[in-house]
């Protein structure tokens, strides 16, 4: 502190002196801006519409954009930090090889040399990919060429299934292929919203206004914990955890008792009802009482609301998917959507409500879980039409999905996996049971982590690859409703960091494969121009999109075809033809089952984990942005009052949650009626006090998304042990 | 160009155009805040910090939740609050520098930086909280309802941010609203409104549950010690104690050493009010702190020590000389000394901070000096163990009784007290009782003065550290975590 400071006569007035913007009005003179840069937020993927405010070459503040479709104008309280993230000190500026700076041509060498030794050595496969869902879709559509066909391994994941995959496999079961069918217009057009496992207060914050603007409509929640969206609610559902199966059974039990069902709608447009009605008799409002704890009258009602929607709306994110039944849950919610002709209607959609703000970009162009455009991996027909426009043979494309990111880091524990590249994702924070990818770890032979920032996991890398972020690079992202937006660069990257574009091309030119794959291409607008090509005829047809075109409407849903009217909003399946070959959609007979690892005399509580609103993932960027930190510097344990006066903890006590894995130690107890007696809830961001230390190794056979909810723990007085 | 908000306000710059329609004496602006609509998403919260370039931890807005019910049944809903711009503004009332003006036409209560000396008296005789200190400045700031944004036509930062317009700009008449605000500026997680007649109107849902609790309901914490002022109010104390005891035993004709202990009294009373400058974010004017003392209990504390300690030299000097106006000049020192301490006394009998609310602290200020002049006066040769007893005694009974006070209460933040000072301070307020005892009893009765001044005084500082840390302020709920704030 200076002497006029001290004094007092100075008081950084000029630091808090104002200024009037012309577009955005009177601010403080350190955030107005000399260009506001159009873009796409980065985080989840509602996938608002914002400005990033430049001054003297630095990002200094954001704006909602008004006229975006999407959010028009609002932000939530990361996207309004969201400029603090390229301005954080402690970004990635040069390749570290074993902790030390190298050029990037050393870099690159090296890391090619080892991922080849190790495929001659092992077979092309040894070597395993795992990726992100926050990369542009040029990127992704880059990645999963060189992945497949330059590194020439199937073992290519990314983190989306830790997130999506349920969603992902149950549309592709239930509709033929991957794809959201509703859209965010359908929160203002329903009459009828039911949110299953979906808190999107606290997740997704700016849908929440359309819910706001469509004061006509009932909004049920079915959540095991009072969440700030249940209280949203005009219905809460407390269902017991993982019994939504057996609600969404019942409400169909019901409905066809009740006649409420379409009956035309199921004849002309879906198979296996038959099947499906003789299944649900079973499921009556008793049985389904039962197991959700849920009385029969609320099971009752629930149901004559949905059933007598005009237009019924039902929403889902990870209290659906993070199970060993997500994908089959999905399943049961379309079965429900189908028979009340719930679907391809304004304000009707069964539709999931993505993490990342381009996971839809890696399911649609990334080669990974499918290949590009929605296209299988076991069609004949789907592999020769891509290899006709690559231009390849068409044996270089892999006839069946390599493994999926669980399987890729058990089959590192296994040896048969000896090199990694992870890219843009922190699995040392999120994977479930951190033991088993620790050991994954210490197997490889070589490790690279491509990031921003410094994470817990690339303090494992042999090689770590500074890369652009958000507000760096250029490309699109497409969000949950479907809609390609246009992500802007405002800034370059700091130091040596690099677009993960400009990485991925510069890796192919020392493959050799460059020319083959990538014919020409010098930016994420090549990428683009080719990804409309190959997906032109598929469901997630971009063809007649462009990124001026893009830019001026505020993003386009696609399918968009040329000569398509921007603008106007898309649903899918709104003839009633579906992906399949029959073009009907197809029910399936769900069982309700229970979740792997029930509550023991050893292990009482049943944990529930998820996330808050100020902060994203694990915490590489919110947890730099000092405003968001402080709001929520530090996880908690939600438990309810009944258990922590038997147990005499009582709030702000540290607690250690233990399971059979692991001990997460010394979190701050929260004492409330949110969460359920029996029940415990932690939030999943912090490295400090993980809870993946605790939560199972047990994955959706069919997705292969993780179980992370629903573990059995006990909690102790910390320091006890 | 750009200069601070309230400098840019003059006679000539109609800055902000009256609110439409009433008398611009009668009608100002206020929030309103819908309850049903807010789903806690700190929007507001982090767009007032962008617009203000506030750091981190200093949030002019803030969110809190309230929780009641039982599961499944339970209820949470959010405050969201910024300034309530009341119409009987604690803060522009206790401003010993006028930084505070309530702008007649349009009600909108407004700090100003450059005036403000970073006595932070306005942060504890607001009730919700609002001002708040900013380290990094040496001043405090607060909400000013972006009244620029609103000549320009915009709405405040918090109200645009808000993704379900759960914040709104509304007018209101003044005068009817002081006939109706009870039913509509009140809310559970709130003080109550009547204490400065907040002008904020809250929409509650239509049912609460019966008890609703504060997420902070249990995070209490000692507050800021405000070291410069434990020192300065004990120190004043002693000096206007031994004061009064050189007088007294002057005017009775005892012989003994004044030159010296005058001398010393009057270099303690000097040494406390330079140390209270030291509590100050700008101690370069301190003096400015004199301003208001028509208004201010710390205008009038400045005021009344400092003619205190101009008398205390003169008076010592009059001694010394055995001028005949000795005596006098004695009774007048005596007279601003325990007029200063009313006054500071007074300083703390703010609503807004129970634990100080009360007789105990106008008894507390009172004993210190009667227990410590005459200590002070013994180590100089004055034996006077009756009145150091007296004081003791009374010392102790009253600590006691507040305790008592304190713990029987049911008012949240009285409970808090009681409860930090028996668990998180009960060591520190243990060894207080026991200094107490020491220096004022036992040392006195077994002769040993100077131990008795070492050990009165280290309690009496103790106590009053113990004074400033325990109290629990009103405030709003908070969240469950602080949200980096630290109170003043």
């Amino acid at each position: 502190m200076n002497w006029k400071r001290a004094l007092g006569v100075d008081t950084l007035s000029e630091k808090y002196s104002y200024v009037s913007d012309p577009t955005y009005g009177y601010m403080a003179a350190e955030k107005a801006a000399d260009t506001w840069v159009p873009t796409t937020c980065g985080y989840c993927s509602v996938g608002c519409g914002m400005l990033i405010g430049v001054k003297d070459g630095r990002a200094v503040s954001v704006r909602g954009s008004c006229d975006h479709p999407v959010n028009i104008g609002k932000l939530c309280p990361k996207g309004l930090a969201e400029h603090y993230t390229i301005a954080a000190e402690g970004r990635l500026t040069k390749p570290l090889l074993h902790g030390a700076p190298v050029s990037w041509d050393r870099a690159l060498d090296t890391m090619v040399e080892r991922f080849r030794s190790v495929q001659q050595k092992y077979g092309p496969n040894a070597l395993g990919v795992i990726s992100t869902g926050q990369l542009v879709t040029e990127e992704f559509y880059t990645l999963g060429k060189l992945v497949q066909l330059g590194f020439g391994t199937n073992n290519y994941d990314g983190n989306t299934t830790l997130c999506m995959a349920s969603a992902v496999a149950g549309y592709k079961r239930s509709f033929g292929t991957d794809g959201p069918p509703g859209a965010y217009e359908d929160l203002e057009k329903a009459d009828v919203i039911l949110l299953i496992g979906a808190n999107i207060a606290d997740n997704h914050p700016i849908l929440c206004q359309r819910l706001e603007k469509n004061q006509g409509a009932t909004v049920i929640v079915a959540d095991p914990r009072v969440t700030k969206t249940a209280m949203l609610a005009d219905v809460y559902l407390p269902v017991k955890p993982r019994s939504d199966i057996a609600l969404v059974n019942g409400i169909m039990h019901i409905l066809i008792r009740a006649g409420l069902v379409n009956r035309a709608y199921i004849e002309q447009h879906t198979t296996g009802f038959v099947e499906l009605e003789r299944f649900l008799e079973k499921y009556t409002p008793e049985y389904v009482a039962g197991i959700t704890g849920l009385s029969q009258d609320l099971i009752y009602k629930t149901a004559m609301l949905y059933g007598r929607a005009k237009a019924g709306f039902i929403g889902w994110t990870m209290g659906v998917n993070h199970s060993t039944q997500g994908a089959e849950t999905v399943n049961a919610i379309c079965d429900l959507a189908l028979i009340t002709g719930n679907i391809g209607r304004a304000g009707a959609a069964p539709f999931s409500i993505t993490g990342q703000c381009n996971a839809m970009g890696t399911r649609e162009a990334g080669f990974a879980s499918s290949l590009p455009g929605y296209r299988k991996f076991e069609s004949a027909a789907d592999r020769a039409e891509l290899a006709g426009l690559w231009n390849i043979d068409v044996s270089r494309i892999p006839t069946s999905r390599g493994l999926a990111y669980p399987d890729i880091i058990e089959a590192a524990v296994g040896k048969q996996i000896r090199a990694l590249w992870i890219i843009a994702t922190n699995p040392v924070v999120s994977f479930p049971n951190i033991s088993v990818l620790r050991q994954a770890f210490e197997n490889l032979e070589f490790l690279v982590v491509q990031d921003g920032f410094p994470t817990p996991t690339s303090e494992f890398a042999d090689l770590v690859l500074p890369a652009a972020i958000w507000g760096e690079k250029v490309g699109t992202y497409t969000n949950s409703e479907r809609r390609a937006s246009k992500a802007n660069r405002a800034v370059p990257p700091p130091g040596e960091a690099k677009a993960d574009f400009d990485i991925f091309l510069e890796i192919a030119r020392k493959l050799g494969c460059d020319q083959e794959l990538f014919p020409g291409w010098s930016t994420p607008r090549d990428a683009f121009e080719e990804w409309r090509k190959v997906s032109a005829g598929r469901p997630c047809d971009y063809s007649g999109m462009t990124w001026e075109l893009i830019e001026e409407h505020g993003g386009l849903q696609w399918p968009f075809r040329a000569g398509d009217e921007p603008g106007l909003t898309s649903r899918l399946y709104a003839d009633g033809q579906f992906n399949t070959d029959d073009g009907k959609a197809r029910l399936f007979c769900i069982e309700c089952e229970p979740f792997p690892e029930q509550p023991t005399s050893e292990y009482p509580f049943v944990l529930n984990t998820g996330r808050t609103v100020e902060h994203w993932h694990t915490r590489t960027k919110t947890g730099r942005v000092p405003i968001l930190e402080a709001m929520s510097p530090r996880a908690w344990l939600e438990m309810n009052p009944r258990d922590a006066n038997r147990m005499k903890l009582r709030p702000h006590d540290r607690v250690d949650i233990v399971s059979r894995r692991d001990r997460v130690r010394g979190v701050e107890l929260r004492v409330t009626e949110i969460v359920a007696p029996g029940q415990v809830f932690m939030p999943f961001h912090y490295v400090e006090t993980n809870s993946n230390l605790v939560t199972q190794s047990a994955y959706d056979p069919i997705s292969r998304e993780p179980n992370y909810k629903q573990c059995s723990v006990r909690v102790e007085r910390a320091g006890e042990n | 160009m750009s200069l601070p908000l309230k400098d840019r306000v003059t006679q000539d710059n109609p800055y902000f155009a009256p609110v439409l329609g009433g008398t611009p004496a009668n009608t100002q602006y206020r929030f309103h805040f819908d309850m049903t609509k807010c789903i806690g998403c700190h929007c507001c919260e982090v767009a007032c910090s962008e617009q203000n370039n506030n750091p981190a931890g200093i949030n002019w807005r803030r969110v809190g939740e309230i929780e009641g019910g039982s599961y499944p049944y339970t209820q949470r809903f959010y405050l969201s609050m910024g300034c309530n711009h009341c119409l009987e503004p604690s803060c522009l009332s206790g401003c010993p520098v006028d930084a505070y003006t309530k702008n007649p036409a349009n009600g909108i209560v407004l700090h100003s930086a450059d005036a403000c000396i970073g006595c932070q008296y306005c942060i504890w005789n607001c009730p919700y909280g609002v001002p708040q200190y900013n380290e990094e400045r040496g001043v405090v700031g607060k909400c000013d309802m972006c009244h620029e944004r609103i000549a320009e036509g915009r709405d405040p930062a918090c109200v645009s941010a808000c993704p379900e317009e759960a914040i709104q700009i509304e007018q209101v008449d003044a005068s009817e609203w002081r006939l109706n605000y009870t039913g509509m500026a009140n809310s559970p997680g709130l003080p109550a409104a009547e204490q400065t007649i907040s002008t904020t109107r809250v929409t509650l849902p239509v049912s609460l549950p019966t008890e609703v609790r504060k997420a902070d309901y249990h995070r209490v914490r000692p507050e800021h010690p405000h070291l410069p002022l434990v020192a300065m109010t004990v120190l004043t104390q002693l000096a206007v104690g031994a004061f009064c005891g050189v007088w007294i035993l002057a005017a009775l004709g005892r012989i003994g050493n004044w030159k010296l202990a005058s001398i010393v009294a009057v270099a303690i009373g000097m040494l406390a009010l330079a140390a209270s400058t030291l509590h100050l974010g700008r101690p370069i004017y301190a003096y400015r702190a004199l301003k208001m003392w028509r208004r201010s209990w710390l205008s009038r504390e400045v005021l009344l020590f400092t003619l205190f300690a101009g008398m205390a030299a003169a008076y010592s000097g009059a001694l010394e000389s055995g001028l005949r106006v000795a005596s006098a000049l004695g009774a007048l020192t005596a007279l601003f000394g325990i007029g200063g301490i009313i006054a500071s006394a007074f300083i703390y009998l703010v609503p807004a901070r129970p634990s100080w609310n009360s007789r105990h602290t106008i008894a507390e200020f009172f004993l210190t000096a009667a227990m410590l002049g005459p200590v002070f006066l013994s180590v100089l040769g004055f034996s006077l163990p009756l009145f150091v007893l007296a004081g003791a005694v009374g010392q102790g009974l009253n600590q006691g009784l507040k305790f008592l006070w304190l713990i029987r209460s049911d008012e949240f933040e009285l409970q808090g007290s009681a409860r930090l000072l028996s668990a998180d301070l009960r060591n520190l307020f243990l060894a207080r009782f026991g200094l107490l005892i020491a220096g004022g009893i036992v040392a006195p009765l077994l002769g040993f003065p100077m131990i008795g001044l070492a050990a009165a005084l280290a309690g009496e500082l103790l106590g009053r550290y113990l004074f400033f840390v325990s109290v629990v302020p009103r405030n709003m709920a908070a969240g469950f975590f602080e949200a980096g704030k630290v109170a003043a």
